[in-house]
C-alpha cells in the first residue's frame, strides 16, 4: 500500500519486491525445488572423490569390459555391436557379445555421448562412461523423491532423496568410474517400482505402461531384474491374500506383466527364458490367478445367488489348482520349464552355493553379510528402519505395503550376499525417510502449536477439543515443548553423524579405483602404485598383436580392454571347464602346466603378486580358489595337497606341491634375492608376513618377460618347444 | 628234491583249504544274510562272539567284506546317533539297490555292521579304537584288525551318508547305487495331511472370502516384519551359511567366552543378534514415543517413559557405533574445510 506514494524508482523496486513475495504454497514449492536441486548436485559431487584424487578412469574389473563394448558401439554402430563375435576373449572359444550381455548400460552411455556430440560438446567416450554412474545416481534421488511422496508425503520424499544421495550402500556401486550395470540398474529398478505403485494407486493404463517400459530398461541393464519380476507378483499375491484385490490392481499388473514380458523378450540374453525358466514362473502364476479373481468377480456379479456362487467357487478353485499343478509338473518333467539357475538358487537356499558352485562362492561380493557391513553401508538408517516400518503399518495402504515388502525381501537377500545391499538401499532409505519425516513433522507441529496457543488464546483450535483433554494438554505443554526440542536435537544429531559417516566412507573406502593402488608411506604421504596399467601398456606395446595371455579370470577384462590382447578366460564366468583348465595349469608342476599351456596356444602368462608391496588381494591369496575350481573339474587337483594341516602356507613349512606349482614359481621367481623390509631376511613376503620357502626357483619352459616397478604384475613368456630332431 | 615233494604237497593243502573254505563259508554268509534280514536297515549288530566268529576265526580270503560302525550308546551323543542313522541309510540303499534277483551275489559281498562300546568293549580293544566316530572296512584279506588302512580317514568322516558311500565305493569295487533316503513324510502322513487339507479347504476359502484369516490381521504382519528385519540385519544368513557358533572359547583362557569377533567380514552368532536387538530397540522406541506415548494421560508417566526412552536410545546408538568402530578398525572423522585448520 505504501508503494503508491513513493517515487517511480522506489515504486519499481517495491513492485518487484512485492511480486517476489510469495504465497506460502509457492514458498514451499520453491523450497522443495531448491532442496531437490541441491540434493541432485550433492549426489553427483559426492561421487567425484575418485576423480579428484586419482584421475578420470574406469575402475575395477567388469567396467573395463563395459567400456570396451561401449567403445565398440560408438565406433561401429549398434548393428555391428549387436552381432559382435569377440575372438579376443575366451580363446579358443570366443564369445558372442551381443547375445550374452545386457546392453542397457552401453546404449545409455552411447546415447549420452551422441547427444553431447550433437550439442557440439566434443568429449571423449571415456569421460561419459566415468560420469554415467554419478549422473544416474542423481536421477535416482529424483525418483526417490517422487516415490517417497507417493507412499507418504513430500517431506518424506525430500528426506528420502537426501538419504539416498549419500547412502554408502548405493555410493559403493556408483562412484565416478564404476561403469557397471548396477549404475543405471538401481535407477531403473526404483523407477519401475515407483511407476508400478503409481499404477496400482491410480489404476491408470498410462502409469502401468510406464512401469512396463521401466521394466524393459531394467531388463536391458542388469540381471537383477529377476528381483522385480518376483517381487511384483509376490506383492500382488499378498494384496490378493489380504483381500485388497481391486480393478486398479488388475489393470496395473496385467498391463505391466504382459507388456513387460514382451519387451523383455527382445533382449537376446533373456529371450525365451522369460516364459520358460523357473525364476519367471511365479509372475505367470500370479497373472493366471488374477484372471481367476477377475472371472470370479464377474461370475459373482452375474449370479447374484450366494449359494450358487459358493458351489461354483469350489469347483473352479479345485479345478484351477489341479490344472496348474499338472501343467507345472508336466512342464518341469518335459524340461520345458528349466530349473532355477545356481545364482538364484543360492539366494533361496543359502548353503547351496557353498557346497555346489565354487565359482560363485569364490567371488568376495557373493559372501554373506556380517552385521558390521550393514552398519558400514546404512549407519543410522538401521535404527530408523523399524520405526519406519511401524509408521507404515499405522497408515497401511497399497503403497506402504509395497515398500515394506520391498524392504524386507531385499534385506533378506542382502543378508545372503554382500553385493545385494545395493538393491536394498533404496527401500531402506525410503522407509527410514518415513520415520524421519513423520517424527520431525510431529515434533515441529507440536512446537508450533505451543507458540500459537498464547496468541490465539481459547479461540478455535483448542476450544473445539474436549475440556478434559484440554487440561492435560495445557499442563504438559512446557514439558512437551522441551521434550520435543530434545528429540529434535537428537534426530538432527543422528542425521549429521550420518552425513559425516557417509562422506568419510565414500572418501576412504569406496573411491579407490582398484586398478591404481594407494598406500600410506612411512611419513603419512600417499604412495600410488600404477603397476596394472604399466603392465597392460607393456603388453600392448611389446607383444605380437595375436599373442594369447593366460591369467586368472579376474584380470581378463582389463587385459583385453587395456592391453588389447587375447585372453584365455575373463570375468564372464560362463564356461566353468575353461576356467578350471586355467586353475589346473596354475596349480600343476611346470612341465604339466606347459602341456596345458601349449594346448591352449598360450604365449604369455600374467600373475599378480603383492609380496613386495603388501597388496593382499593377489594371486597367491586367491590361489586356493584356483585349486578348488580346478579340482571341481579335474579331480587330479586336490586341495589337501596344497595345505599343511588344513593351513595354507608359503613359507618353509608349506607342502612340497605348493612350493613347486606354477603359480608359486611365477610369483616368487627371483624373489629370494630381494630384501623387501629392513631387518628382515631376503625373500620376506610382506603380504603374508613370512619368509618364503623356496628361494631358488628355476624356470624351464617359461622366462620372465616383464615385471612392473613394484612387482605387482609379473609377465612371463612361454618358450616355444625345442626342436625335435 | 625237497622242492619237488613239497610242491604237490602245498598244492594239495591249498586245494583242501579251498574246499574247506567252499564248504564252511557259504554257511557264514548265509548266517550273515539271515542276521541282516532280521534288522530293518540291514545293519548287523556284532558282539564279541560274532566278531570272532565272522572275522578273527575265519581264514583270510573271507568271501565277504564287513564295514563296521563303532558306536557307543553310553556316550549319549546326538551327532553320533545321527551318523549311525545315516550309516543305516547307506546300508538300506545298498541292499535295496543290489538285492535284485540277478545281483544278490553283489549284495552278499558286503555287510554293514555296528559294534557298541558299552556292551562289547573287548572288540573295541581288538580294533584299537581310541575315538569316535570311526568306520572300518574289514576287507576279505585283512588280518591285523589294528591296521589303520581300513579306517575311514578322519577328515572324511563328516557324519553324512554321502561320505560313507564315497568311502565304500573308493575302497571296494562295489557300487552302492543311489542313496534312498526315506521321504520326509511317510505315505500315511501325506494322505492324512491331504485329507485334512481337502476337508478344511471349504472353510478356509470361506474365511479368505470373508477376510477373516490370520493374514488379514495387521498385527501378524507387523510382528513378522520386525522379526524378518531383525534376522536380516543381525546377519543370521551369515551365521547359517558359514556355520558360525554363537560364541567361542578364548584360546588362552578356556573359561573365558568370546562373544565378539574383531574383523569386519566375520561375526559370531551372539554378537549379530545383540546388535540387531539394539537396532530394533531404538527404532521401536522411536515409534512408540511418537505413536503410543502421546496418548498416555498421566503426564509424569509420560515424562519418565520419554526420558528413559531417550537415555536408552542414546546408549544403544553409542554402543553400536563403538562396537562398529572397534570391529572394523575404522575411525570416522569429519572433513572440515582446510581453511579452518
Amino acid at each position: 500500500m505504501g508503494a503508491k506514494k513513493a517515487s517511480p524508482d522506489l515504486l519499481n523496486s517495491s513492485f518487484s519486491f512485492k511480486s517476489l513475495k510469495l504465497k506460502t504454497k509457492q514458498q514451499e514449492l520453491l523450497l522443495r525445488v531448491s532442496i531437490l536441486g541441491l540434493v541432485y548436485v550433492l549426489a553427483f559431487i559426492a561421487r567425484l572423490f575418485s576423480v579428484l584424487r586419482y584421475e578420470s578412469m574406469i575402475h575395477e574389473f567388469d567396467p573395463y569390459f563395459n567400456y570396451r563394448t561401449t567403445l565398440f558401439l560408438t565406433e561401429k554402430g549398434f548393428y555391428e555391436f549387436w552381432n559382435w563375435f569377440d575372438s579376443e576373449s575366451w580363446y579358443p572359444l570366443g564369445r558372442i557379445i551381443g547375445g550374452t550381455l545386457y546392453p542397457g548400460l552401453m546404449v545409455t552411455a552411447a546415447l549420452i555421448y551422441w547427444t553431447l556430440r550433437f550439442l557440439r560438446f566434443f568429449v571423449h567416450i571415456r569421460e561419459v562412461c566415468v560420469l554415467t554412474a554419478p549422473f544416474f545416481a542423481s536421477n535416482t534421488t529424483i525418483v526417490a523423491y517422487f516415490f517417497g511422496k507417493e507412499i507418504w508425503d513430500t517431506g518424506a520424499g525430500l528426506v528420502a532423496a537426501a538419504l539416498i544421495a549419500i547412502c554408502p550402500g548405493y555410493i559403493s556401486r556408483s562412484v565416478a568410474g564404476s561403469y557397471d550395470n548396477e549404475a543405471v540398474a538401481i535407477f531403473a529398478l526404483l523407477l519401475t517400482f515407483y511407476l508400478f505403485v503409481k499404477a496400482v494407486k491410480t489404476g491408470s493404463l498410462s502409469w502401468a505402461l510406464g512401469s512396463a517400459f521401466g521394466y524393459f530398461y531394467m531388463v536391458s541393464a542388469w540381471g537383477g531384474y529377476v528381483f522385480i519380476i518376483n517381487l511384483v507378483p509376490l506383492y500382488v499375491l499378498v494384496l490378493l491374500i489380504t483381500g485388497r484385490y481391486s480393478m486398479r490392481l488388475y489393470v496395473a499388473y496385467n498391463c505391466m506383466y504382459i507388456l513387460g514380458m514382451l519387451l523383455a523378450m527382445q533382449i537376446r540374453f533373456v529371450g525365451f527364458q522369460h516364459v520358460q525358466s523357473g525364476e519367471h514362473m511365479g509372475a505367470m502364476g500370479v497373472f493366471l490367478l488374477m484372471q481367476v479373481f477377475y472371472f470370479l468377480d464377474w461370475v459373482k456379479y452375474q449370479l447374484n445367488d450366494t449359494k450358487l456362487f459358493q458351489t461354483f467357487l469350489r469347483i473352479t478353485v479345485t479345478s484351477a489348482i489341479l490344472v496348474g499343478g499338472i501343467a507345472l509338473g508336466v512342464g518341469t518333467a518335459s524340461g520345458y520349464i528349466s530349473p532355477w539357475t545356481g545364482r538364484f538358487y543360492s539366494l533361496l537356499d543359502p548353503t547351496y552355493a557353498k557346497d555346489h558352485i565354487p565359482i560363485i562362492a569364490s567371488v568376495s561380493e557373493h559372501q554373506p553379510t556380517a552385521w558390521s557391513s550393514f552398519m558400514f553401508d546404512y549407519h543410522i538408517l538401521l535404527f530408523l528402519f523399524p520405526a519406519g516400518l511401524y509408521f507404515c503399518f499405522k497408515r497401511l495402504s497399497d503403497a506402504t505395503i509395497f515398500i515394506v515388502m520391498y524392504g524386507l525381501t531385499s534385506l533378506y537377500f542382502a543378508g545372503v550376499m554382500v553385493r545385494l545391499i545395493l538393491v536394498a538401499t533404496p527401500a531402506v532409505c525410503l522407509i527410514s525417510a518415513i520415520a524421519v519425516s513423520a517424527t520431525v513433522k510431529n515434533l515441529t507441529s507440536l512446537l508450533r502449536t505451543k507458540q500459537k496457543v498464547p496468541q490465539t488464546g481459547s479461540t478455535k483450535g483448542v476450544g473445539s477439543s474436549k475440556s478434559s483433554s484440554k487440561v492435560t494438554l495445557d499442563q504438559s505443554q512446557p514439558f512437551q515443548k522441551n521434550g520435543a526440542i530434545a528429540l529434535l536435537v537428537g534426530v538432527f544429531y543422528l542425521l549429521s553423524r550420518y552425513a559425516i559417516h557417509c562422506t568419510w566412507v565414500t572418501s576412504e573406502a569406496y573411491s579407490s579405483p582398484s586398478i591404481v593402488l594407494a598406500a600410506r608411506g612411512a611419513h603419512g604421504n600417499r604412495i600410488i602404485f600404477d603397476d596394472y596399467r604399466e603392465a597392460y601398456y607393456w603388453l600392448r606395446q611389446n607383444t605380437p598383436t595375436d599373442a594369447k595371455v593366460m591369467s586368472w579370470w579376474d584380470y581378463g577384462y582389463q587385459i583385453t580392454a587395456m592391453g588389447n590382447r587375447t585372453v584365455i578366460v575373463d570375468n564372464n564366468t560362463w564356461n566353468n571347464t575353461h576356467i578350471a583348465t586355467v586353475g589346473r595349469a596354475m596349480s600343476s608342476y611346470e612341465d604339466e602346466a606347459y602341456d596345458i599351456m601349449r594346448s591352449l596356444d598360450v604365449n604369455y602368462v600374467l600373475v599378480v603378486f603383492g609380496g613386495v608391496t603388501g597388496y593382499s588381494s593377489d594371486d597367491i591369496n586367491k590361489f586356493l580358489w584356483m585349486v578348488r575350481i580346478g579340482g571341481g573339474v579335474y579331480p587330479v587337483i586336490k586341495e589337501p595337497d596344497y595345505l599343511v594341516n588344513g593351513e595354507f602356507r608359503v613359507d618353509k613349512g608349506a607342502s612340497p606341491k605348493m612350493l613347486n606349482c606354477l603359480m608359486y614359481k611365477l610369483c616368487y621367481y627371483r624373489f629370494g634375492e630381494l630384501v623387501t623390509e629392513y631387518g628382515k631376511p631376503t625373500g620376506y613376503d610382506r603380504a603374508r608376513g613370512v619368509e618364503i620357502g623356496n628361494k631358488d626357483i628355476k624356470l624351464e619352459h617359461l622366462e620372465e618377460a616383464y615385471t612392473t616397478s613394484n612387482w605387482i604384475v609379473r609377465i612371463y613368456r612361454v618358450k616355444p618347444p625345442t626342436n625335435r630332431l | 628234491m625237497t622242492d619237488h615233494t613239497t610242491l604237490p604237497h602245498r598244492f594239495f593243502l591249498s586245494i583242501s583249504l579251498l574246499s574247506i573254505l567252499a564248504g564252511s563259508q557259504p554257511d557264514l554268509t548265509k548266517e550273515l544274510v539271515s542276521l541282516r534280514s532280521s534288522s530293518e536297515s540291514g545293519v548287523i549288530r556284532l558282539n564279541d562272539d560274532t566278531v570272532s566268529k565272522f572275522i578273527t576265526s575265519v581264514a583270510t580270503p573271507r568271501p565277504y567284506s564287513l564295514i563296521i560302525f563303532f558306536n557307543s550308546a553310553d556316550l549319549n551323543s546326538n551327532p553320533l546317533q545321527e551318523f549311525l542313522s545315516e550309516f543305516a541309510f547307506v546300508s538300506a540303499s545298498f541292499i535295496a539297490n543290489n538285492n535284485n534277483n540277478n545281483r544278490s551275489d553283489v549284495a552278499n559281498k558286503l555287510f554293514f555292521c555296528e559294534i557298541d562300546e558299552s556292551s562289547d568293549s573287548e572288540s573295541f580293544g581288538l580294533f584299537g579304537i581310541q575315538f569316535l566316530p570311526q568306520i572300518c572296512l574289514v576287507d576279505p584279506l585283512m588280518e591285523n584288525l589294528q591296521d589303520k588302512t581300513g579306517r575311514m580317514e578322519e577328515e572324511d568322516v563328516d557324519g553324512t551318508a554321502e561320505s560313507v558311500l564315497e568311502f565304500i565305493e573308493s575302497r571296494t569295487n562295489l557300487t552302492v547305487g543311489p542313496l534312498r533316503r526315506p521321504p520326509l513324510l511317510s505315505k500315511t502322513q501325506i494322505s492324512v495331511i491331504a485329507a485334512l487339507i481337502t476337508i478344511s479347504a471349504p472353510f478356509l476359502i470361506k474365511k479368505v472370502l470373508n477376510g477373516e484369516t490370520i493374514f488379514n490381521n495387521n498385527r501378524v504382519w507387523q510382528y513378522g516384519a520386525v522379526l524378518v528385519y531383525f534376522f536380516s540385519v543381525s546377519g543370521t544368513m551369515h551365521n547359517i551359511i558359514k556355520g558360525v557358533p554363537m560364541f567361542v572359547r578364548d584360546h588362552q583362557d578356556s573359561n573365558k567366552l568370546v562373544f565378539f569377533y574383531e574383523g569386519a567380514n566375520f561375526q559370531l552368532g551372539a554378537e549379530g543378534f545383540s546388535v540387531g536387538l539394539l537396532y530394533n530397540v531404538v527404532g521401536l522406541l522411536l515409534a512408540y514415543v511418537s505413536y503410543a506415548l502421546v496418548r498416555v494421560r498421566n503426564v509424569s508417566e509420560q515424562r519418565v517413559v520419554m526420558m528413559l526412552a531417550m537415555v536408552v536410545s542414546l546408549l544403544a546408538v553409542k554402543k553400536v557405533v563403538y562396537l562398529n568402530n572397534w570391529k572394523t578398525g575404522y575411525q570416522i572423522q569429519t572433513y572440515w574445510p582446510s581453511s579452518w585448520h
